[in-house]
């Protein structure tokens, strides 16, 4: 279940073009499970939460804090720092447990989530913790405040991009069609975002709610550069994420298939586990699986050190 | 004969005036540039003006963005296309986030008298006063919102400013003391207290004339600044006076009657009596004609004023 496919599904699936060594990846795979293991502590604090479009954007997530992006977790302030808007901010455990694990806070803020007043609201807050960029929640916001980013970093001749991470449910509000049309006329090549592609909502199968497919045909259309990818494989985030922009004067988008609730077996690819009322049951089956992620990363680690 | 002068081409003229000095900032556009006065800025300041067509929603939040990297843009379109359609992104992306970010709501309350009620904006103080942080500035006169635009630019944080679009007479000398919360009272009385906001600020002017000639002495205030109100000037009047009439181009339900109740009721209740636009969609027609329908044109407030202050 859990060792990444060499999928052939994708054109951009980026095998060809191998960035890191067996190492790095594995580096990378032991911190998606350090994030699931955060998410986990954090739904362990609240009780509740949306779980399934943060476990599916894992390897986004962790690709963009231990990868992509150029930031400094000590000064989460710093002007050329490269932006990361969550329009779908619903998926904020992921971006907790990521940057609690980058060292934006002391992992101990995640025992807050579900209290008065906690740090760790159920859709980010910036005035409450360092690192976070954009007050988000409402869906449909993200792109567009994105967007204004990268007009005001190019204005500034700043070589720092703006990345964002959208849901696919979230496709329907109007209002993302305006800031990607706006996008495109403004030619921001200085932005990427990534389409957490998990195929559900709370309704359903997002096809059969309100589809928005052919996806890819449908951004192009609205003059952007895309690639379709396995939103689970490292290398082909990494490598295609590393090429922007993928078209010059164009703004870049990777529609990215993942799975909802990728990790949590119990979980994957069904509908009600959109957002999570954890019972003990499933809690410990989490663990387990878990648990047993860690065990196949071991083994994987000993085979490469036989190598 | 008060000077009469266009008060876009006064705001637009107002902007360009401080963009010049001002490198940050930036004007965002609906298709709406050149009906806001701004049908300059593009070639005065090549590169810091931004053209998004009719899209007021996604330009909020390109306005957010834009001011998390240090630029402060002013966006100015039809008032009701700044604040009812767009509610949601001025609560959330320039509310929440704190953006600091000049919102222009122009040809506002009746003003696009003829164009009726899809176009009139008579709930914009309600609903955008009910945002934290929100500074709501309502200048009466074309001197006021030349010295409006100056003190938002030079304040941090949201704003939403609205203006009308036909001429307006000028009501004050150009060195007038304007401070962002602060209420002018423009004279003192003793009998009542007129407090007038925005497009009708000037028939709250010749109304309290007309009431003084009467033999009713008026202190009259300007309260430009709605949102943060000026609690002082507003308690200190309820307990000298102790009666209030408020008169303002909007609907009775949340504008300023409502903002200076909330208070009074609260802190120092006092009779009052709100003059605007009661539960209905306004209707259409010349403007001081439409004026003349609900009760805002000079004469009228001043019967209202004489009734009110002859009930117990």
């Amino acid at each position: 279940m859990w060792n990444m496919q060499k999928n052939t599904r994708y054109k951009h699936s980026g095998i060809q073009n191998i960035l890191m060594d067996k190492t790095e990846l594995l580096k990378l795979e032991i911190t998606a499970l350090k994030i699931r293991r955060n998410i986990l502590r954090l739904i362990k604090a609240g009780e509740a939460g949306h779980v399934g479009g943060a476990l599916s954007s894992v390897e986004i997530v962790t690709a963009l804090y231990f990868k992509l992006l150029n930031i400094d977790p000590a000064n989460p302030k710093w002007p050329q720092r490269d932006r990361f808007v969550l329009s779908a901010g619903h998926k904020c455990l992921v971006l907790y447990a990521a940057l609690a694990e980058r060292g934006f806070f002391d992992e101990s803020v995640l025992d807050t989530y579900g209290a008065l007043d906690s740090p760790v609201p159920g859709h980010p807050n910036m005035h409450k913790l360092p690192g976070i960029e954009t007050n988000t929640g409402a869906l449909g916001h993200g792109l567009s405040i994105a967007g204004g980013m990268a007009l005001g970093l190019r204005l500034d001749k700043s070589p720092a991009r703006v990345y964002v991470l959208m849901g696919d449910g979230e496709l329907a509000e109007g209002s993302n069609w305006e800031a990607a049309s706006a996008a495109s006329m403004h030619k921001l090549d200085n932005m990427l975002v990534f389409i957490d592609r998990n195929h559900l909502q709370i309704s359903g199968k997002t096809t059969d709610v309100m589809s928005y497919e052919p996806l890819d045909e449908r951004w192009r259309s609205f003059g952007w550069s895309v690639r379709v990818i396995d939103g689970h494989d490292f290398n082909a985030i990494i490598n295609n994420a590393s090429e922007i922009p993928f078209e010059k004067g164009k703004p870049s988008l990777i529609i990215a298939d993942t799975i909802k609730s990728k990790g949590f077996g119990f979980a994957e690819g069904k509908v009600n586990y959109h957002y999570w009322k954890s019972n003990p049951e499933e809690m410990e089956k989490a663990e387990q699986d878990l648990d047993n992620i860690e065990e196949q990363l071991k083994e994987k680690m000993e085979r490469s050190g036989d190598e | 004969m008060n000077e009469m002068l266009d008060p876009r081409k006064t705001f637009g003229e107002a902007v360009i005036e401080a963009a010049k000095k001002n490198p940050d900032i930036v004007v965002l556009s609906a298709d709406s540039g050149s009906g806001s006065g701004l049908k300059d800025f593009p070639s005065l300041f090549p590169g810091r003006h931004f053209e998004f067509g009719i899209m007021e929603q996604g330009i909020m939040g390109y306005a957010s963005g834009l001011a998390t990297t240090g630029k402060i843009p002013v966006f100015a379109a039809i008032a009701p296309f700044v604040t009812a359609r767009p509610f949601e992104m001025f609560r959330n992306d320039l509310g929440y986030m704190n953006q600091n970010v000049k919102v222009v709501g122009r040809c506002a309350s009746l003003t696009y008298n003829q164009l009726g009620a899809t176009h009139h904006s008579i709930d914009d103080v309600a609903i955008i006063r009910t945002i934290p942080g929100v500074t709501i500035i309502n200048p009466g006169d074309p001197v006021t919102i030349k010295k409006g635009v100056n003190a938002m630019i030079e304040h941090t944080g949201p704003c939403y400013m609205k203006i009308g679009s036909p001429k307006m007479p000028v009501l004050y000398p150009e060195d007038i003391d304007f401070r962002l919360g602060k209420g002018i009272i423009v004279k003192d009385g003793r009998d009542v207290a007129l407090i007038g906001t925005g497009t009708v600020l000037s028939k709250a002017f010749i109304a309290a004339r007309l009431l003084e000639e009467a033999g009713i002495s008026v202190r009259l205030i300007d309260i430009h600044t709605i949102k943060p109100l000026d609690r002082e000037l507003i308690l200190s009047t309820a307990s000298d006076i102790g009666r209030i009439v408020t008169v303002e181009e909007h609907f009775i339900t949340g504008g300023l009657g409502s903002t200076i109740a909330e208070l009074c009721s609260q802190e120092y209740p006092v009779k009052m009596k709100m003059i605007g636009i009661g539960d209905q969609y306004a209707s259409n027609g010349p403007y001081e004609e439409l004026l003349g329908k609900y009760g805002l044109q000079p004469e009228q407030i001043k019967e209202t004023v004489i009734k009110f202050l002859n009930t117990k």
